[in-house]
């Protein structure tokens, strides 16, 4: 899917293929370009091109009983001032997509992560049944979002300063440079974090808006954030056979609500006791690709999921999946022969922790 | 539209700044603050030890000796409640502040008529609504019911019109201030003690200090911001229609020209940090006054000194007064006197009027003007020196635990002009939701009430369906459950679907006795355990209002909310608040929800099938105490046909009657033999009183709420041909929820046709059995239902509903 925005991006942008979509990876060529766009996120505001993240809207008489079915947690009273993070998952269990679930007057919204709307889109017209409708509103609207220590300063320039302090997962209808818009306070980084859902049609005129206050960020710098918190990624995370609990995603589901679709699969893996389990890890040479043995001394114990160059940390930054006993932070292991270190989330503590709204 | 002005002339505060009107403003307008180190040892647990502390002296000089035995919450409310009286009482001429604390400290008993025998109002049309937070202890520390202090107001004052105790928490003192003024205007009252006391207790310093809330040192509100003090004290107000104060000479001193209320929705202590609910407040209490940020001179802000408060009142002022917000001062007094939680409204309410007064805005003492330390603001706090300035126009805010603000608008006194009435609205009950032990939700109470069940001492069951989102239903205490599902299943019941904007103006009005006794006893154990490790979670629920606060939350009501705490009449006090908003335009739809629980929560119960009494039998034993949560939709009928809701009955009227157990007994009349004995009498005339305004009314089914014979000797004495019924049997006395219950019981009676029959009556306490009701199914439709609620040694209710 050709990217939305793209007449608006500059010159240089380097693009690439997520999933099932085009999506800014960096908005420059320059080397310095993702540690340059990191830098906005963590220090300062960055605004994000999520139009790669696919939005679904699901309406009729049993929506919320359908949510409430195929989303892992409990959506069944999330009204239209709130939106939560959920996985939805298959009957074995497997995650199909992890969404940002909005509460509408009619219904529910869901945002995909991103390049997944199409899987998710196949998934959830599988699932259905009769009185309600499944539509894929991307052709009408699109996300954007907002993060860093002083996004919520942007927010007040950009919008309404009201708005800025929201209590984190809740939603407002409002406009923005009159259009009408949905505003969530939430977010991807552990910085502060705001999503606009806005009109295709007034969406560029919105991105240039931003660009006035804040410097854009692209997929690269965005992930890269999203591990230093241990945000989960389930394009890199959610490798095939891995359960729920072995990708470290439990938040994502709620056991006690009596009946979702992987919910049998998930209790299974919860009361098994075994498998492996995710841990960040450092090493000072290279980036292990994913896949890499992660190695005790000489016992096959794991392996790499998915490894970056931190920009925070200025080294290695990664996850591994090993046995479950062996999950602990600050354990000296090795992957495809090179020491490496096991760490505890987060891994960069996001600045906004310090820094209040005023 | 412009109402009734409403004035106050007089004013009544003992604090730690000052032990009347006239010392108070001399220290607030000199900087003098008065918190001082705890020195009871008890104290010497904590940290934190400076409190805002009321001088014994300061409380035994003002207090005739009579009053010596009375609890500590009560002589502070009597030596303010004298002040406001006498001030009140002063005739034209004398001046305004300056006497009243040295002539209380001389008087013995100043009755409603203050000095020198000038009636202010008849005892009938002259009330007291009294806002605290704490719990009442007596002299020897035992809780004594919530609304125990305004009984004692009520009695040595001889105020024998509205009663109300609002718990609202930190925000009570205010809100009583709000509704005082709604009596005025509904005509119930010609004038209105309003208040707020509470005194310092252990047991809240030790909560305040789990909270890691409490400052080390003296607070400094808007500046370092480290955390607030706690402090004791009582304030109060003496409101009349300007017109009445005028004729019998009064000097008004301020208007309470408008309030506002509104509920965050946000979180049981925290308060919404982005301002909203603050400034929903302020914007409503302006709407009501007819009035204009713009006209808004000085702000008398919460400013306990905690760093969350005072973020969160920094954006209510941008929200409220936009570019305009550094231009108005806003200063709070707490750092003089500390938080004096139910008392702290209406201390800054009596601040507020002495600033219209004397043109000066009290100061924050202790604001740290160095630079570096604050964080940079365009806002003026006033800090330090008090300053002379045109105030015409005050505007006191107050934020509370479970969420509930108050903003109140206090101007210059203006002259009487030409007003109109308050309107009548008609208003309909639309939804139920009971949560009882005969069942839950409408159709299982109703299967109960024809089968003849008698579920008294039986556990109300939440089995079977969800009523909240898990992670804040895993939170919440057993009332605050019961609550939410009966606000739920009344409004599933009401067919009521509003849109999010809609229900930012939808009211929530909470009626308790008591408040979780889990919370309570839970969070008092903690304390006899360990001081320094106070149970924190049900601190947070130790306050009246958090279940109203988490009903809100739950629902996402954000429109006025406020909590009524007068026992097993609290819900149709509460219904009275409804309607007042309703006739106030100031919501459509409001809910009125009423719950408490049993001593020993849901463990206390025991399977007492066979063991429950018949109401009205002679020599019956008294009903089975019980644990549940009754809500019931009001609705402004025009609102209800608009939509298509299909209403259970129109609310016709309300009555309340005064019950003072020690008065002496009234002269004989037809339905109080002089024979009886005087507390029986009383109580007798009392109901009689009650329902005396639907005299004419005839209602079909009389509900009643006491189940004795004073109670059913005054229905019956109503004369037409209506059958007596109570809800005893069915749910057993569940204090305030057994009030909307029979509110609740009522509406089915008018509607369905249906009301619990009393199977097994054979020997009435009053009257012949065929006076009871004994066949669930009515024979006819009934056009009128009359459902009581009682409040004995308090005030006993009454609220006629018709056929929609």
């Amino acid at each position: 899917m050709v990217n939305v925005l793209a007449a608006t991006h500059p010159e240089g942008t380097v693009y690439g293929e997520v999933g099932d979509v085009t999506v800014p990876l960096r908005f420059s060529a320059a080397p310095d370009a993702l540690s340059q766009e990191y830098a906005a996120l963590r220090e300062r505001a960055a605004v994000l091109d999520l139009s790669g993240h696919r939005l679904i809207e699901i309406t009729g008489p049993g929506a919320v009983e359908y949510a409430q079915r195929v989303l892992a947690r409990d959506v069944e009273y999330l009204t239209s001032d709130r939106c939560m993070m959920s996985l939805v998952l298959d009957d074995a269990g497997q995650v199909v997509d992890q969404v940002l679930a909005f509460g509408r007057e009619d219904g529910i919204l869901l945002a995909s992560s991103c390049g997944a709307g199409t899987r998710l889109l196949e998934h959830l017209r599988a699932q259905a049944d009769d009185g309600i409708e499944i539509a894929d509103r991307s052709p009408e609207l699109v996300l954007v979002g907002l993060e860093g220590p002083y996004a919520w300063g942007v927010v007040g320039r950009l919008i309404d300063g009201e708005l800025a302090s929201l209590p984190f997962e809740s939603v407002v209808e409002t406009t923005w440079d009159d259009v009408d818009i949905v505003f969530a306070r939430t977010g991807f980084t552990g910085e502060y974090g705001y999503q606009m859902i806005v009109p295709r049609e007034a969406a560029a005129g919105l991105w240039s808006l931003s660009l006035e206050h804040a410097r854009p960020a692209g997929q690269e710098a965005l992930e890269l954030a999203m591990l230093e918190v241990r945000q989960p990624m389930p394009r890199h995370e959610a490798t095939p056979g891995a359960t729920v609990i072995e990708i470290g995603a439990n938040w994502l589901v709620d056991v006690t609500k009596e009946a979702f679709v992987g919910r049998e699969a998930v209790l299974a893996a919860f009361e098994s006791g075994t498998g492996r389990r995710t841990i960040g890890f450092t090493c000072a040479d290279g980036v292990p690709a994913a896949g890499t043995r992660v190695m005790a001394g000489d016992q096959v114990i794991g392996e790499v999921v998915h490894a970056v160059h931190s920009v925070g940390l200025g080294t290695t930054l990664g996850l591994a999946r090993v046995d479950r006993d062996l999950a602990a932070a600050g354990l000296r292991l090795s992957a495809g022969g090179v020491g490496v270190t096991t760490l505890t989330s987060p891994y960069i503590v996001p600045k906004s922790w310090s820094i209040p709204i005023i | 539209m412009a109402l009734r002005p409403v004035v106050v002339t007089g004013l009544g505060i003992i604090c730690a700044a000052g032990r009347d009107p006239a010392e108070f403003w001399r220290r607030l307008t000199t900087g003098q603050g008065g918190l001082t180190p705890v020195l009871d040892e008890a104290y010497a647990v904590f940290e934190a030890r400076h409190a805002g502390q009321v001088p014994e002296e300061w409380i035994t000089s003002q207090l005739p000796a009579a009053d010596a035995g009375l609890d500590r919450t009560a002589k502070l409310a009597l030596v303010a409640a004298r002040q406001a009286l006498t001030q009140a009482g002063a005739r034209a001429g004398v001046q305004a502040g300056t006497q009243a604390g040295t002539q209380a400290g001389t008087q013995e008993s100043a009755p409603a008529g203050g000095p020198g025998g000038s009636v202010i109002a008849e005892p009938g049309r002259f009330g007291v609504i009294l806002g605290k937070c704490q719990a009442t202890p007596d002299v020897a520390g035992r809780y004594q019911p919530m609304h125990r202090t305004g009984d004692v107001l009520a009695e040595r004052l001889e105020l024998r019109g509205p009663r109300i105790l609002v718990s609202t928490a930190c925000a009570a003192g205010g809100n009583a201030v709000g509704l005082a003024m709604d009596k005025i205007l509904t005509g119930e009252a010609d004038a209105v003690l309003a208040g707020g006391v509470d005194p310092l207790l252990f047991g809240t310093y030790a909560g305040f200090a789990g909270l890691q809330a409490l400052s080390t040192g003296p607070c400094r509100p808007y500046s370092r911001s480290d955390g607030l003090n706690l402090g004791e004290g009582a304030a109060f107000l003496l409101l009349e229609p300007l017109d009445l104060a005028l004729a019998r000479g009064a000097v008004p001193l301020a208007e309470v020209a408008g309030y506002g209320l509104s509920a965050d929705a946000y979180h049981a202590t925290a308060p919404d940090p982005t301002g909203r609910g603050g400034a929903a407040a302020v914007r409503r209490a302006l709407a009501a006054a007819g009035l204009s940020p713009q006209d808004v001179h000085y702000v008398s802000g919460h400013g306990t000194g905690t760093p969350a408060n005072d973020a969160m009142e920094a954006k209510v002022m941008r929200l409220a007064f936009g570019e305009r917000a550094g231009q108005v001062p806003t200063s709070s007094i707490k750092s003089f006197l500390g938080h004096t939680l139910g008392a702290a409204g209406a201390v800054e309410a009596v601040a507020g009027v002495l600033a219209l007064r004397h043109g000066v805005a009290p100061p924050t003492i202790g604001f740290d003007t160095e630079p570096g330390d604050a964080p940079a603001t365009d806002l003026d706090f006033v800090p330090n020196v008090a300053r002379p300035m045109t105030i015409e126009t005050v505007v006191s805010n107050n934020y509370a635990f479970g969420g509930n603000n108050v903003s109140l608008v206090l101007t210059r006194p203006r002259e009487p002009r030409p007003y109109e009435e308050l309107p009548r609205r008609e208003a309909v009950i639309t939804g139920l939701g009971p949560v009882t032990g005969a069942g839950t939700g409408i159709a299982e109470v109703s299967a109960a009430i024809s089968a003849g069940r008698r579920a008294a001492g039986r556990a109300p069951s939440l089995d079977g369906r969800t009523y909240a989102p898990r992670s804040l239903w895993r939170h919440m205490n057993h009332l605050s459950r019961m609550a939410i599902a009966a606000s739920r299943l009344a409004w599933e019941d009401a067919g009521l679907k509003l849109p999010r904007k809609a229900l930012d103006d939808v009211g929530l009005i909470f009626a308790t006795g008591a408040g979780s006794s889990e919370s309570t006893g839970g969070f008092d154990q903690s304390i006899a355990l360990n001081p320094n490790k106070p149970a924190v979670l049900s601190f947070s629920n130790v306050v009246l209002n958090a279940t109203g606060g988490a009903v809100c939350q739950t629902l996402g009501l954000r429109g006025p909310t406020t909590t009524i705490c007068n026992g097993g009449a609290s819900a149709s006090i509460a219904l009275d608040c409804a309607l007042e908003l309703i006739r106030a335009g100031k919501a459509e739809v409001v809910l009125v929800v009423a719950a408490d629980e049993r001593a020993g929560g849901p463990a206390g119960y025991a399977d007492q099938d066979g063991v429950v009494p018949t109401p009205y039998e002679a020599g019956a034993a008294e009903p089975v105490p019980g644990s549940a949560a009754v809500a019931f939709v009001v609705e402004s009928a025009e609102h209800c046909a608009e939509r298509g809701g299909r209403p259970y009955a129109h609310v016709l009227g309300t009555s309340h009657a005064p019950h003072h157990p020690t008065d002496t007994p009234p002269r004989a009349t037809a339905d109080t033999p002089s024979s009886t004995p005087p507390d029986t009498a009383d109580a007798a005339s009392a109901v009689g009183r009650g329902i005396a305004a639907f005299a004419g009314a005839a209602p079909g089914v009389v509900v009643g709420a006491a189940q004795d014979e004073r109670e059913a000797a005054a229905v019956l004495a109503m004369g037409a041909g209506g059958v007596l019924t109570s809800s005893a049997a069915l749910i057993g006395d569940c204090q305030a929820a057994s009030g909307a219950m029979n509110i609740a019981l009522g509406a089915l009676a008018v509607r369905d046709g249906i009301a619990p029959a009393l199977d097994g009556l054979t020997r009435p306490v009053a009257g012949e059995p065929g006076r009871y009701l004994t066949d669930p199914a009515l024979p006819e439709p009934v056009a009128r239902a009359l459902a009581l609620t009682a409040a004995p040694g308090s005030v006993y209710g009454a609220v006629l509903l018709g056929a929609a």
